[in-house]
């Protein structure tokens, strides 16, 4: 068992982790960034379509290269990048168990930062076992990062973004998309993807749902039928599909299992994909010292990611000293202001309201147990 | 009003439960959370003679593995009880083969089928052994049980006999009178009773100090892994030397940080193919977290075992407390201090082979007064002289 010392140990090489470890590191804190993939740059290197919102947030800029240009100024900053790097585990002192390069390692910091992101839903139907069925997130990496088309014939269940975007990539990457599914009464993602998608011919079946997937060692046919007002099949409105993929975009939800670990409080947020940590407006937890950042805090989008995990590195460092108050301050007033805009509009608001009820169960946990703030 | 308020319903206070409604016993079980959520359900389940010291330990252990060959027939559900898997005992060098040598000759004379094998003949019974080792003991007899499967079957069984499980309910004290326990006060009101059965495990100190009793019953913390489901990979349980080492000979352990963690190995698989890993004792407290340390020297001292494991995912770890008594017996019997309160708790690493038997002599020593077998080596008095 090999130890290592950091200031700041930041989990996840995605959006959020990125966006910390430059701001940590930015301020002279000694950082360490752990990921267990291959590459660094977690969801963002998936993304080849360009993001909306403000200047601020690169708007009008492809994922890809949002992650290339943080990639670059975290290598500048001088923060150190653990690759092919696992955390199996966390201890109430914050702890990490690490399996680096084959070896057992503990990695001892004085500020933790989890930014582990989220993971994909499943949903169980007959014959959702059969290779062929897979994550919408899935098949993305395998177009967009291995270069690998999953399937030829492709049924796509949810209209969500996540469901839009990637129907539309499979097709730009030569995959046939015969339907796109949705159990709810309206396309659930934005317009503009889902009007690409319908003028390429796809045919949209909302209210309706998967009955089974039947094939003999793989995904052969996909059976679809209605649903009424309270999601139960309408008996006689089956459709078939021949197809060799089913892909499910039925939502994320946050990977918190480190953090449970290390003792935080949750509380339980539907619109943020279930149970996500309590945090004050710093991104620190209920366990001092341990800070999160991104979709492990409620399944959001990368920009917001990115503007959290900004937050959390500053603080990070506030809290060892490095940054003062005031320098701290402002930096913070303005990340805020600009994760404001990102939750704001149409789409935003939902995200604003439940972020304010996570922030304040987390003043109501720290007045119960004494705390100030 | 009951006959007997039993305090705990881990694997102890359910088989004393189930023993004493059978015998039409008026039966009330105490539980702090639920049925086997303590140590039953955070343990393997060894059920063999062998790692037991030979005199009175050894005798109660041969009696309750026995008894093992018609639990399952009398509980009427699947406990995975497997007779005869074996069990086997890695030694890795010649002072730990003398130790467990006359161990088994003692072991022998009392009948038990116990015998000291090659490296080559332990590699054949366990091919995933490595042959790195001095030899092994080997007990073809010893078997092996879902302890939580057992746990919940004396549960039911007591149940169908009308005993009554009152689960989440904090003890708080005991009703005392001129000298003898008529009662109990729980979170939930005062139930009575001129007799109550201390089942508490671990918990059996802290509670016995409720009723102003001093047992030496203290938590030993034990972690262990559980890999995913592979494909059979052996049948016997396993527990390295230095189990016995620990157990009975600490003083001649030199590395700090095997004797601070009770460091040996124990393996066995489960049903389900997964593999059961566990060997720490370590004095803790109540404090049950998985430490990166004790990982560290568990999965080592597996591999050096079984260095085929090495790819193999853990997907969980985990701990249980193991009721420890300074010479390694249970306390069973009742309280000379305090009349009508008896303890059956302190058994350690036994609890899940010694629990049918503990279950019997309980009851038959608080419906008939006496016992089938002699109990008193486990005297709870014996520490008070």
């Amino acid at each position: 068992m090999k130890i290592k010392q950091t200031d700041i140990a930041v989990v996840g090489a995605g959006s959020a982790g990125l966006s910390a470890a430059y701001q940590a590191a930015a301020a002279g804190a000694r950082v360490l960034v752990l990921d267990e993939n291959r590459l660094p740059g977690g969801q963002l290197f998936k993304q080849i379509h360009k993001f909306f919102g403000s200047r601020a947030h690169q708007a009008g800029t492809r994922g890809y290269m949002i992650g290339r240009q943080l990639l670059e100024r975290v290598e500048r900053s001088g923060a150190e990048v653990w690759l092919d790097t696992l955390v199996y585990g966390m201890e109430k002192n914050c702890h990490l168990g690490v399996i680096h390069n084959g070896e057992h390692w503990v990695v001892q910091a004085k500020k933790v930062i989890v930014a582990t992101g989220a993971k994909e839903n499943y949903l169980a139907f007959p014959g959702s076992t059969l290779p062929g069925v897979m994550g919408a997130g899935a098949a993305q990496t395998m177009i967009n990062v291995n270069r690998v088309l999953p399937g030829q014939r492709i049924l796509m269940l949810g209209s969500g973004n996540v469901g839009l975007i990637v129907s539309y990539q499979l097709m730009q990457a030569g995959a046939d998309v015969v339907a796109l599914v949705d159990a709810a009464p309206n396309i659930g993602g934005y317009g503009v993807h889902a009007g690409k998608i319908r003028r390429a011919g796809v045919p949209f079946y909302i209210s309706h749902t998967i009955k089974r997937v039947t094939g003999r060692d793989q995904v052969e046919q996909v059976e679809i039928v209605q649903v009424d007002g309270k999601f139960q099949p309408i008996p006689g409105t089956e459709k078939t599909f021949d197809v060799d993929t089913v892909c499910l975009a039925v939502g994320l939800n946050p990977m918190t299992e480190l953090i449970w670990m290390a003792g935080c409080e949750f509380c339980f947020i539907p619109a943020f994909g279930g149970h996500v940590p309590l945090h004050d407006g710093n991104m620190e937890t209920s366990v001092p010292g341990l800070y999160v950042a991104g979709d492990v805090t409620g399944v959001e989008e990368a920009s917001s990611a990115m503007e959290e995990g900004n937050l959390a590195g500053v603080a990070a460092a506030e809290s060892l000293g490095l940054l003062s108050p005031a320098e701290a301050g402002a930096k913070k007033a303005e990340i805020r202001g600009r994760l404001d805009i990102l939750r704001s509009g149409l789409f935003g608001e939902k995200r604003r309201t439940a972020k304010q009820s996570q922030l304040e169960s987390m003043a109501d946990y720290r007045q119960k147990k004494g705390g100030a703030e | 009003m009951y006959d007997v308020i039993v305090v705990g319903g881990g694997i102890i206070g359910c088989s004393v439960a189930w023993q004493l409604a059978k015998r039409k016993q008026r039966v009330l079980v105490i539980e702090r959370t639920d049925v086997a959520s303590g140590s039953a359900g955070a343990t393997d389940g060894f059920v063999g003679c062998y790692t037991k010291k030979p005199g009175p330990q050894l005798d109660l252990a041969i009696k309750s593995v026995q008894m093992f060959d018609t639990l399952q027939e009398e509980l009427g559900e699947d406990i995975a009880y497997q007779r005869g898997a074996g069990g086997m005992q890695p030694v890795e060098d010649q002072t730990q083969w003398d130790m467990l040598e006359k161990t088994a000759q003692l072991q022998q004379q009392h009948g038990l089928d116990v015998r000291m094998i090659s490296a080559q003949e332990a590699h054949k019974i366990v091919p995933g052994l490595s042959t790195d080792i001095h030899g092994a003991l080997y007990c073809p007899d010893a078997g092996k049980v879902n302890p939580m499967n057992l746990s919940f079957a004396y549960c039911r069984a007591a149940r169908k006999y009308g005993a009554e499980f009152m689960n989440r309910t904090l003890v708080t004290g005991f009703l005392i009178e001129d000298g003898r326990v008529r009662g109990i006060q729980t979170e939930k009101g005062i139930f009575y009773a001129d007799v109550i059965v201390n089942a508490c495990g671990s918990w059996a100190g802290k509670v016995a100090g409720l009723a102003g009793l001093d047992m030496p019953i203290k938590p030993r913390k034990g972690q262990l892994a559980v890999t995913e489901p592979i494909g059979f990979y052996m049948s016997p349980t396993i527990q390295c030397a230095r189990y016995n080492v620990i157990k009975f000979h600490p003083e001649t352990i030199k590395d700090e940080t095997v004797l601070r963690l009770g460091s040996s190995m124990n393996i066995a698989q489960t049903e389900e193919g997964g593999l059961l890993i566990g060997g720490t004792r370590e004095f803790a407290g109540f404090e049950g977290e998985n430490t990166l340390e004790a990982i560290d020297t568990m999965m080592k001292r597996v591999l050096r075992f079984f260095p085929g494991l090495k790819d193999v995912h853990v997907i969980r770890y985990f701990s249980g407390f193991r009721p420890y008594t300074p010479d390694g017996m249970p306390l069973l019997g009742e309280v000379q201090a305090l009349p009508g309160f008896y303890m059956a708790a302190g058994h350690e690493g036994d609890g899940i082979a010694l629990s049918p038997i503990t279950g019997q002599l309980i009851a038959e020593l608080i419906v008939d007064g006496r016992c089938s077998h002699d109990i008193t080596p486990f005297s709870p008095n014996r520490f008070s002289a």
